[in-house]
């Protein structure tokens, strides 16, 4: 190895060719020598900055090595020569989120996701999952869970998953690292319970939510939690949940989102009006709380303003299946048949691809 | 919580059927002081029965001795001095419950309670072939037991939208009062208001009209009766796609070309009135069918704008409104998606 960095260190030294460099960096890395490759990439890009694949085996072998700060920037560089490869939006991503650049890993994570179709399995689970916590941490707790969902079906159950799922169902918009120390118990909890809710464990489930409930009566979101449980099979309990955490929080939009939600499905139109006024109002960015004022406003006949928050819920959260239905019904109702056609075909094909997904997870 | 929601949404019919307030029976006498053609037919409907209770379940009565084989048990349902049985054993043992719920008119699926839970019974009585078939939707179960095969356990959501949707005062605030259970669907169970209208035009006070269901487009309408006859959105959302969703119209009508959310001339009660039975004369339809489409001579009711059937101008549903087989039972539906079928088309999911 230290006779190999001695013939590089000379070759830079007497300005050996960009073709000589990007031969031995190649050599190295083909020898698996991961710190001499980086080098000899790193001086054959700077010879020659134009170079794609050199930025990309910089980019590759700096996060096989965890230096995620050199990976970062030869992304950096490879996407702006070519900005159609997933898997270097994703990676540029992954290394971004292990340097603390947040914002910008949750942007190329996505744009990864998107152009994604020829990442490998493995990767985009990863990518997923990375994508996950970064979106449970900005606060986009629906999309989030869909993406940790995935990879807890899958099997996983690190710490790092349990965290953040517990994040996730506590509405914590905050990374698993960033957890205090007094609330890892709470949170950890709440992951172990969201994991087997996932798997369909669900009296694991209900036994670990109620011992949650138990010993952090008072914790914000975990009332929330415990509700959001509770809907699937006992909505007049789970309205109990969300207005106990309404108590603990009375601008926890979310939780007057929910109930407002349940209200809705029990024909309680006016109930639900005001919870999800005010949910619209303190959220507006917010696709759940849109989504239910606009079902709201349904239940009342005021067609065109449902339409409008339906359509502003879809907007901020396209892949919600259940936004596309609600957009359906409204515009069957307001007569636009075209658009209620198109929404219902969207739907449809939203649910088979799901139906489709955890028939192969079944397998 | 994006997957709360979405459950929240599949489990749309159960939540529904449940937090719709229950109210105590209505006294259909008293409705029937004004509405008399309704309050006399519509305990006679197929809703308006719902349930069979021990002392009726009048099929049972016709086939007291019914037996059927399926996956290694035997299935006995006998009926004796009034009292039905249900009777399931292997070659390891017998369990044998009284019938007390027989959910459904000409078909008959049984509610069982057994150890505290409900279940609903693997097989089913079908008036189509008079005996014992597997019960729909059940065609997969595979059971392990004596309890797993006499029937599937139910959730308590699912129990208490069964009883909700098939009689009245059997739910209150979203639970079981089975003590106050009648069979069937009273006025208030779809007209909310109805008691109190009642009451007050009984006390010759001002009395508060309950909203007239018949004013109801056909999305709203699908909606409606899809409480219990399963909405587009609850089909989508429990992913119920293939030909067993053929049982739930409102879905199968929402995906129909000729679909209008916001007209009443394909609603529900355009072709179905409630408070009688089922028709099965087909021609019957036919008016609903020409409310829109003008004949092949041309001739057309007011409004009637869409284009004639070049076949045919009457029976319209014979063709446009197949009859599907649910797979695993022998009963037929009409598949409520109106449309062109040509042979050898696959069944539109």
């Amino acid at each position: 190895m230290a006779v190999l960095l001695c013939a590089i260190t000379a070759i830079g030294g007497s300005a050996a060719t960009f073709e000589e460099l990007a031969a031995q960096a190649a050599a190295a890395r083909r020898g698996n020598h991961l710190p001499d490759a980086i080098e000899l990439y790193r001086q054959a890009v700077q010879a020659r900055p134009s170079w794609v694949e050199g930025w990309w085996f910089l980019g590759t072998l700096s996060y096989a090595a965890y230096r995620y700060a050199d990976g970062e920037a030869a992304f950096d560089e490879f996407v702006k020569l070519d900005d159609k490869r997933a898997l270097a939006w994703s990676l540029l991503g992954l290394c971004e989120f292990e340097t603390g650049n947040y914002e910008r890993a949750l942007d190329h994570l996505r744009r990864g996701l998107a152009l994604g179709k020829d990442l490998p399995p493995e990767v985009e689970t990863g990518v997923r999952f990375h994508y996950g916590l970064l979106l449970t941490r900005a606060g986009l707790f629906d999309r989030a869970k869909r993406e940790l969902d995935r990879y807890a079906l899958g099997g996983a159950h690190e710490p790092m998953l349990i965290s953040g799922l517990g994040l996730n169902a506590l509405h914590q918009p905050m990374l698993p690292k960033d957890v205090p120390a007094e609330r890892q118990d709470a949170v950890m909890q709440a992951g172990t319970a969201a994991r087997f809710w996932i798997l369909s464990e669900n009296d694991h489930a209900e036994s670990v939510l109620q011992e949650l409930v138990k010993q952090y009566p008072a914790l914000a979101g975990v009332h929330y939690f415990y509700g959001t449980y509770l809907s699937y099979t006992r909505p007049e309990e789970a309205m109990a949940e969300f207005r106990r955490e309404l108590e603990i929080d009375s601008a926890d939009a979310d939780a007057g989102a929910m109930l407002a939600l349940l209200l809705v499905h029990a024909n309680d139109i006016a109930g639900a009006a005001p919870f999800a006024r005010k949910a619209a109002t303190e959220r507006p960015a917010d696709a759940l709380a849109e989504y239910v004022y606009g079902e709201v406003l349904l239940g009342t006949g005021d067609l065109r303003p449902a339409i409008a928050r339906l359509e502003a819920a879809e907007r901020l959260d396209p892949e919600a299946l259940e936004y596309h239905m609600g957009l359906a019904t409204a515009y069957s109702r307001a007569g636009r048949r075209e658009d209620a056609r198109r929404e219902r075909r969207i739907s449809m094909n939203m649910a088979t691809a799901v139906g489709d997904a955890r028939a192969a997870e079944n397998q | 919580m994006m997957l709360c929601r979405k459950h929240v949404a599949c489990a749309w019919l159960a939540a529904v059927a449940c937090l719709r307030a229950a109210p105590p029976p209505a006294a259909k006498a008293a409705c029937g002081t004004c509405h008399r053609a309704e309050a006399q037919a519509q305990p006679k409907t197929a809703m308006g029965i719902g349930i069979e209770l021990p002392p009726d379940q009048e099929p049972l009565e016709q086939h007291p001795h019914l037996t059927m084989e399926a996956n290694g048990y035997s299935y006995k349902v006998e009926r004796k001095n009034g009292i039905s049985t249900y009777t399931v054993s292997d070659s390891m043992g017998t369990l044998s419950l009284p019938i007390r719920y027989a959910f459904g008119v000409h078909n008959l699926t049984f509610v069982l309670e057994y150890e505290g839970n409900f279940y609903e019974s693997l097989v089913t009585y079908y008036e189509k072939t008079a005996a014992l078939g597997i019960t729909l939707g059940d065609d997969r179960i595979r059971p392990h037991n004596l309890t797993e095969a006499m029937g599937r356990k139910t959730s308590d959501q699912e129990i208490t939208s069964c009883f909700n949707c098939h009689g009245t005062g059997g739910v209150t605030q979203g639970k079981l009062t089975l003590g106050s259970l009648k069979p069937g669907l009273n006025c208030e169970h779809c007209h909310t208001g109805a008691d109190a209208h009642m009451q007050a035009a009984a006390s010759g006070k001002p009395a508060p009209v309950p909203r007239k269901l018949g004013e109801m487009a056909a999305e709203e309408m699908s909606n409606y009766c899809g409480e219990c006859h399963r909405t587009w959105e609850s089909v989508v959302g429990l992913r119920l796609f293939g030909e067993k969703n053929v049982r739930f119209q409102p879905y199968r009508l929402a995906n129909s070309q000729c679909f209008l959310g916001d007209d009443k001339r394909i609603s529900c009660t355009a072709c179905h009135n409630p408070h009688a039975d089922l028709v099965r004369d087909e021609s019957s339809y036919d008016r609903a069918c020409l409310a829109c489409h003008s004949t092949k001579t041309g001739a057309a009711a007011a409004g009637a704008m869409q284009k004639p059937c070049p076949v045919a101008d009457k029976d319209c549903v014979s063709c446009h409104m197949p009859k599907v087989q649910v797979p695993g039972g022998p009963t037929m539906f009409t598949d409520h998606e109106i449309r062109v079928v040509h042979a050898g088309d696959p069944y539109p999911q």
